[in-house]
């Protein structure tokens, strides 16, 4: 029941300190990183379709804007604390970093359960949040984006309200917008090929030629078809992929030797990444069970669905082939993977750096909307593979150069570069 | 089938056609009456079975009225017409020659009916000119001049006395009654008199001691009250009233024919075409005796049920009668009631039709064309086709039930219908057209107050193609299926449940037609679906019961009614429609109806496929289709804009945004809802559909429903070890105590398990369990969806009746990875459980604020091994903790609904009774208080006298009589029924009769059961 309460902030801090102490960072530094720099919580009172009135409470934490405006989603959830925020501001901030998008890192979010309130009642609380935030974001201060409940609707409620407030038009204030109303295209590649991006990379840095090897995929959402679609299209030739059944609540494997043609699967795929097996089966897949993914005698494995699936349990049906697994889910390896993989030499391309790729694009959308001049899909996905590559590079050569596990090489990198700016404007 | 029904119903129809004509001419003012007298003579042959050889002639007074040809010939009919017992006039009918097939005696007794029905129409019509005449010279006449110094009203009374003695009696008595309210001492003391006086001839009690004036002849008596009418009341006045009660008069054969119960259907059909037909003038009848008729046609249409009719009653016009008898088919000496079902529908649409004069909402509210099968006609059929033996079957073994129904059905579909069915059906055919059709049981027990059927007896879909004999033979197929369905394992169960199985169980049938399109090769409605005027299922604790509820779905309403399993309906409360089951964009499409139910007009199959085909293929043809669903992209979803869509390229969600944007929609059904469920005086449910232009309502019952308990205390947690669970989701009121056994299904092992063969096994044995367990003192708890339909995986298959003894049903939700499955959504099932005051629990254990001791139910001493010996291969999935266990006693179960919050408790204290043979009284006390609560608005308070050893002492404080007669009968059953080793004493106490009346049960020996 009560679990022992746990503190996501302590946590982040605590993952902090072990990279400041690589760093040696000295404790002024220090203790500017593992705070945020701004916290605001305020209130926001809402006149209720009831013509009650009810009070909601909204969090903005601006963790570090040395490197550029804040960026982070705003969360729309009935348990919210501000340590919650406090943490994914922080790692906002890493992950900006690591790409090396002139960002800082920020969260917010509202306490409020969305299942309680009508359309009306949460566009007052958006626009409530922008009136209470007004003055302290804005495209060159704070750029806010969708996150939990919270959707392209009710960032253009909040950039309707930030307009008005302010007189004129700035779609930079705010991303995830639908294309036509400031959104960037390539955005549902985005993160997909960004993962692919760093992979083919890898292989490049390896010697290993792409054409050459195979992999497996965990997953058939948006990020797995996209990575499936990219990786084959550079030669590479998917094995197998798995997919969640929601009629059977399970998931399968879907098997091809010959190589798992993402637009053949899709035509048999439901809206919601659902495989249909039976059509599969007639287009020669092998139905397995979900957990056969991991099982496949690949080169590479790209888990791109849920969390922890490469942990204790499942690590030990790693092929002796496997060579490469790149993150394209957040977290989908446990640290006793990580020891593993470490034991074995596979070389890991971490979540926040595989999956980049998502937040590389929204800061293209917001230098679109700063400029109000929109570029092709070729160009957002040009610039992606530009800023992806370079941002694979820095990192594998720091793991190099100091011996260091992936992982820990993008947070040392991402780390490193909030500490310079941060000293280069002489905070500390 | 014999020419000769042919005949007889195509007869009756000419007959209509006749009668119809007549009146037309009848009110034609604009022609002289000898004008009309003509045309009504030349009308009359061509309703005769031979027109070309019939011709005929009225005589009235003096003038005479013929067709060119008439001549007398020996078949000849003649019938003639009087006016106040005096012959004025004829008419006749006379063949001039024979066809071969015609008897000697030419005239069938449909064309005599015919004859009589004209003449006596003329009767009234002549008798209302005359009227009219006089009252047009007396209304010169009032002022000035009465003729032979007399009222008109005397001339009249005169006349009646003559003529009409008895009539004349009452009438005067009516007289006196007036002059009495008046406070005319006189009067008075004459009433008192002439109750034991009708006819001169009877004498005056001498022995009546009486101070006031004596009158000792009947003249003097009639004199008298005449001479105190002149006096006291205005002439005008007595006139008016006087032509009220001979029109009035004219109303009685309908209400003898209606007050006998031996008259069959025919007869009252007949008896009101009569009643309009003879009173075309429309008489001012009386409000009460307008009352009056409607609950007797109430009564013999629709139910014996007060409650129904004392709702019924302040609606259902005569008229509306005179309406339904057309669509009504039946054996011309069937009894028969037209069901629940039928009776729910046709008074909710008089209902509507009422309210919507204040209100607008209700006006465009349409129901669509109906036909109704007499209950009666399943015994005819069965009669017809010696299948009477089944008669029996209710009472036979549930198991043998089960596996003979499909035999049954079979004997039933192999059946042939009787003539007189056949021909009524035949006809019913010609008025739907081409429609899909819906046959839907509505047996006599189905849908009334207290006791919903909902499911339980069969409703079938018909494409109504093809030729006629097509269509008929498919007609009768379903009709033979729905009629078999009484015979259904399910219905008996919940019958026999209800101690409702000596109830004598007719089954009668509506055929509808089908709201809805073509669309494609589909026929379908834009969407329909069913409301409840009472939210069970609430989602938000700002969502109020009486906010409602809405399961509306694209297509037939069929996937909204019944639990499908693998689609969802969309949910919204009309009273807080903005406040949505989902929220974000994810569980907005995950929840989002996927399939369609539909009518294939190419396969001449119910189908159901998939909404995106039907869209993507015929989406422009789709009515409304811009209101049901959104586009979704770039993580939004947005309204279609207009015919700028292409829908066989966008990615469609069913959303119902746009229908429920324009508030007007849900707005009606809120209307719709709270003014049946205020004139019902009952939650309702309802079912509509909407064909993008009209909402159409389909099916109105009363929602079954447990008087809101108010919610209790929850009990303060002292040890967590006493804990089973806590959860803070969609929690009702209630509280169940004297659980002794739990059933625990290891949602784990299950949604592991790939062998399909041991998860059905899991679904035997739990309705094995179901079977051997005592009642209501188990609960069953189980991973994901009880009772699914779909996939085995998504939970234990069992139908109602492999659950319907235990407590409680509660639904375990284990997160699997980030994703916490999906649990049941309210249902047939659902309401199941509602109306066996069966609780309902979803429990989410991975979340913080919810809690499951797994730990204990799985590390306990599982019992299914002396349970249930059979399964016991199975005792790794079914634990079976039964109490007292260790510590723990008894489990009860806390559930407060506003505060969200649910606990179950192991009770530790020892009892505090005196003897085993109190617990046991107590545990019986409470388990009769649990049936009495919820079917039993008018009791109050309920308590138990523990010491009286020999009997059950109960003592009831009830709010009102209305239901004593049925506390009591129900408490009669339940002693048979239940073998009861105690005799049942009841006390009953009005509540209002002595406020303090609770006192006199403070007593310690008075055990409060609610």
């Amino acid at each position: 029941m009560a679990v022992k309460d746990f503190n996501p902030f302590e946590m982040a801090q605590n993952q902090f300190d072990r990279v400041a102490e690589l760093l040696n960072l000295d404790e002024g530094t220090s203790a500017l990183l593992r705070e945020p720099l701004r916290e605001f919580q305020f209130l926001i009172p809402v006149k209720m379709d009831d013509g009650t009135t009810k009070i909601f409470k909204g969090f903005r934490v601006q963790h570090n804007d040395a490197r550029g405006p804040h960026k982070g989603g705003i969360r729309f959830h009935p348990h919210e604390t501000i340590d919650t925020v406090r943490a994914l501001a922080m790692w906002m901030t890493w992950k900006c970093a690591v790409v090396d998008i002139p960002l800082g890192g920020g969260k917010g979010g509202v306490i409020c359960d969305p299942h309680n309130l009508s359309l009306k009642e949460q566009e007052q609380i958006a626009r409530g949040w922008v009136r209470q935030m007004a003055k302290n974001v804005g495209p060159l201060q704070d750029v806010p984006a969708p996150d939990v409940m919270t959707n392209a609707q009710h960032m253009l409620w909040m950039l309707d309200e930030f307009e008005t407030i302010h007189g004129g038009k700035h779609p930079g204030f705010i991303t995830g917008k639908p294309v036509g109303s400031g959104g960037s295209l390539g955005r549902t590649e985005a993160t997909g090929y960004g993962v692919i991006y760093t992979l083919r990379e890898a292989l490049k840095a390896h010697n290993v030629d792409i054409t050459k090897t195979t992999a497996s995929v965990q997953g058939f959402g948006n990020v797995a078809q996209y990575s499936i679609r990219k990786y084959s299209e550079l030669g590479g030739k998917v094995v197998a992929c798995s997919s969640w059944d929601q009629e059977d609540q399970t998931s399968y494997t879907f098997k091809k030797e010959s190589g798992v043609d993402a637009d053949e699967l899709m035509s048999v795929t439901d809206k919601f990444g659902g495989i249909n097996k039976t059509k599969a089966k007639e287009l020669g897949y092998e139905v397995l069970p979900g957990g056969d993914w991991i099982k496949q005698n690949v080169d590479i494995l790209i888990p791109a669905a849920l969390e922890n699936q490469v942990n204790a349990d499942t690590i030990k049906f790693i092929g002796d082939k496997v060579k490469f697994v790149v993150e394209g889910a957040n977290g989908p390896t446990t640290p006793d993977a990580d020891k593993l993989f470490m034991e074995k030499g596979i070389f890991v391309i971490p979540d926040f750096l595989a999956n980049a790729g998502g937040v590389t694009c929204s800061y293209f959308e917001q230098v679109q909307g700063n400029m109000n001049f929109f570029w092709t899909k070729e160009d957002v996905l040009t610039k992606l593979d530009e800023k992806m590559t370079s941002a694979f590079y820095a990192v594998l050569e720091l793991s190099r150069k100091k011996k260091l596990y992936m992982r820990d090489a993008a947070y040392v990198i991402a780390i490193s570069r909030v500490v310079q700016a941060s000293k280069e404007r002489g905070w500390v | 089938m014999s020419s000769e029904q042919f005949s007889h119903i195509s007869h009756e129809e000419r007959e209509l056609n006749c009668i119809f004509t007549i009146e037309e001419i009848l009110k034609d003012n604009s022609k002289t009456i000898d004008e009309r007298y003509q045309l009504i003579i030349e009308a009359i042959p061509s309703s005769m079975n031979f027109p070309e050889n019939a011709d005929g002639q009225i005589i009235v007074s003096d003038k005479i009225f013929k067709t060119h040809n008439f001549k007398y010939t020996p078949w000849v009919f003649t019938r003639s017409f009087f006016v106040q017992n005096e012959e004025i006039g004829s008419i006749t009918i006379a063949y001039h020659k024979l066809e071969n097939n015609q008897d000697f005696e030419p005239f069938l007794q449909g064309e005599k009916n015919l004859i009589l029905n004209i003449a006596s129409r003329l009767e009234n019509f002549i008798l209302y000119q005359e009227l009219q005449n006089i009252f047009s010279d007396l209304d010169a006449a009032a002022t000035m001049h009465k003729p032979n110094g007399k009222e008109y009203w005397e001339t009249i009374l005169e006349t009646i006395r003559r003529t009409d003695p008895p009539l004349f009696m009452s009438f005067l008595r009516k007289i006196l009654h007036i002059l009495s309210a008046r406070e005319i001492e006189q009067a008075k003391s004459l009433l008192d008199q002439s109750i034991i006086s009708s006819f001169e001839e009877e004498a005056f009690d001498e022995n009546t001691p009486t101070k006031k004036k004596k009158i000792n002849t009947y003249d003097d008596y009639i004199k008298e009250i005449l001479q105190l009418a002149r006096e006291n009341i205005e002439p005008n006045y007595l006139r008016n009233r006087l032509d009220e009660w001979l029109l009035f008069n004219k109303s009685i054969p309908l209400i003898k024919t209606l007050e006998s119960d031996s008259t069959s259907l025919t007869e009252i059909s007949l008896a009101i075409r009569k009643y309009f037909h003879l009173a075309p003038e429309k008489i001012k009848l009386t409000e009460g005796l307008l009352k009056g008729l409607r609950v007797a046609l109430i009564r013999r249409f629709f139910t014996d049920n007060l409650q129904f009719i004392s709702s019924a009653k302040e609606y259902v016009k005569l008229n509306d009668f005179y309406n339904l008898i057309t669509k009504m088919i039946y054996m011309p000496t069937s009894h028969g009631k037209l069901g629940g079902k039928s009776s729910g529908l046709f008074v909710a649409n008089t209902i509507l039709r009422k309210k919507a004069l204040e209100n607008p909402l209700l006006q465009q509210i349409k129901t669509p064309k109906t036909w109704y099968i007499a209950s009666d006609s399943v015994l005819a059929f069965m009669h017809y086709n010696e299948l009477e033996e089944l008669q029996d079957y209710k009472y036979k073994d549930l198991n043998e039930i089960k596996m003979e129904h499909f035999h049954v059905i079979q004997m039933f579909k192999n059946a042939s219908f009787p003539p007189e069915l056949e021909v009524g059906l035949s006809s019913a055919l010609d008025d739907l057209g081409d429609v899909p059709l819906i046959v839907r049981s509505s047996s006599l027990l189905e849908d009334q107050v207290g006791s919903s059927f909902s499911g339980k007896y069969k409703s079938l879909f018909l494409p109504n193609q093809g030729t006629k004999t097509e269509k008929l033979n498919a007609l009768k197929d379903a009709i033979a299926e729905v009629f078999s369905s009484t015979f259904g394992p399910d219905p008996i169960e919940y019958r026999s449940e209800r101690s409702l199985l000596d109830f004598h169980e007719e089954m009668a049938v509506m055929i509808q037609e089908v709201v809805g399109n073509r669309i494609g090769k589909y026929y379908l409605p834009s969407f329909a679906g069913v409301a409840f005027s009472n939210n069970e299922f609430r989602w938000s604790q700002r969502i109020r019961r009486e906010d409602g509820l809405v399961r509306i779905v694209p297509g037939l309403g069929t996937r909204a009614v019944d639990r499908v399993g693998d689609d969802y309906p969309i949910l919204v409360s009309p009273g807080q429609p903005n406040l949505r089951v989902n929220v974000s964009i994810e569980e907005t499409i995950r929840y989002s109806p996927k399939f369609v139910d539909v009518i294939n007009l190419e396969t001449h199959k119910f189908d159901t496929i998939s909404f995106d085909k039907l869209i993507s293929e015929f989406g422009d043809e789709y009515p409304a289709l811009e209101k049901i669903v959104s586009i979704y992209k770039d993580n939004m979803l947005r309204e279609p804009i207009g015919i700028n869509t292409d829908y066989s390229q966008e990615t469609c969600v069913v959303t119902f945004d746009g229908i429920f944007k324009n508030q007007k929609f849900l707005q009606k059904i809120d209307a719709v809802i709270t003014n049946l469920q205020s004139a019902f005086n009952s939650p309702v449910d309802i079912e509509f559909a909407h064909d993008g232009t009209d909402l159409y309502l389909l099916q109105c019952r009363p929602q079954n429903f447990k008087k809101d308990n108010s919610s209790i205390a929850l009990p303060e947690i002292t040890n967590q070890v006493n804990v089973l669970f806590e959860t803070n989701k969609f929690v009702s009121n209630g509280f169940l105590s004297g659980i002794n056994y739990v059933v625990y299904v290891d949602p784990i092992l299950y949604s592991e398990t790939e062998n399909k063969d041991i998860l059905i096994k899991i679904g035997e044995a739990i309705s094995r369990l179901n079977k051997v367990l005592p009642r209501r003192e188990f609960i069953l708890i189980g991973p994901g969806r009880w009772g699914s339909r779909g996939d085995i995986k998504l939970g234990v298959r069992v139908t109602y009746s492999d659950i319907n003894n235990t407590a409680m049903l509660i639904e375990v939700a284990k997160k699997k990875g980030s994703y916490t499955p999906d649990l049941s959504f309210g249902t047939h099932f659902f309401q199941d459980l509602v109306e066996a005051s069966i609780s309902y629990l979803p429990l989410y254990p991975d979340e913080t604020t919810s809690y499951l001791n797994e730990e204990f139910l799985l590390s306990a001493h599982n019992s299914l091994m002396e349970i249930a010996p059979e399964y016991e291969s199975l005792s790794n999935y079914i634990h079976v903790v039964k109490l007292p266990y260790d510590n723990f006693k008894s489990l009860e179960i806390f559930m407060n609904a506003d505060e969200s919050k649910a606990i179950a408790l192991f009770q530790t204290s020892a009892n505090q009774f005196d003897s085993d043979e109190e617990k046991e009284k107590l545990l019986l006390g409470h388990k009769l208080a649990k049936y009495l609560k919820s079917h039993f608005h008018s009791i109050d308070n309920l308590y138990l006298n523990l010491k009286n050893t020999a009997n059950l002492d109960l003592y009831f404080l009830i709010s009102d009589s209305e239901q004593l007669i049925q506390i009591k009968m129900w408490l009669s059953g339940f002693a048979v029924g239940n073998n009861l080793k105690y005799e049942l004493n009841f006390n009953f106490y009005y509540v209002d009769e002595n406020p303090n009346q609770t006192t006199i049960f403070d007593n310690l020996n008075f055990i409060q059961l609610f």
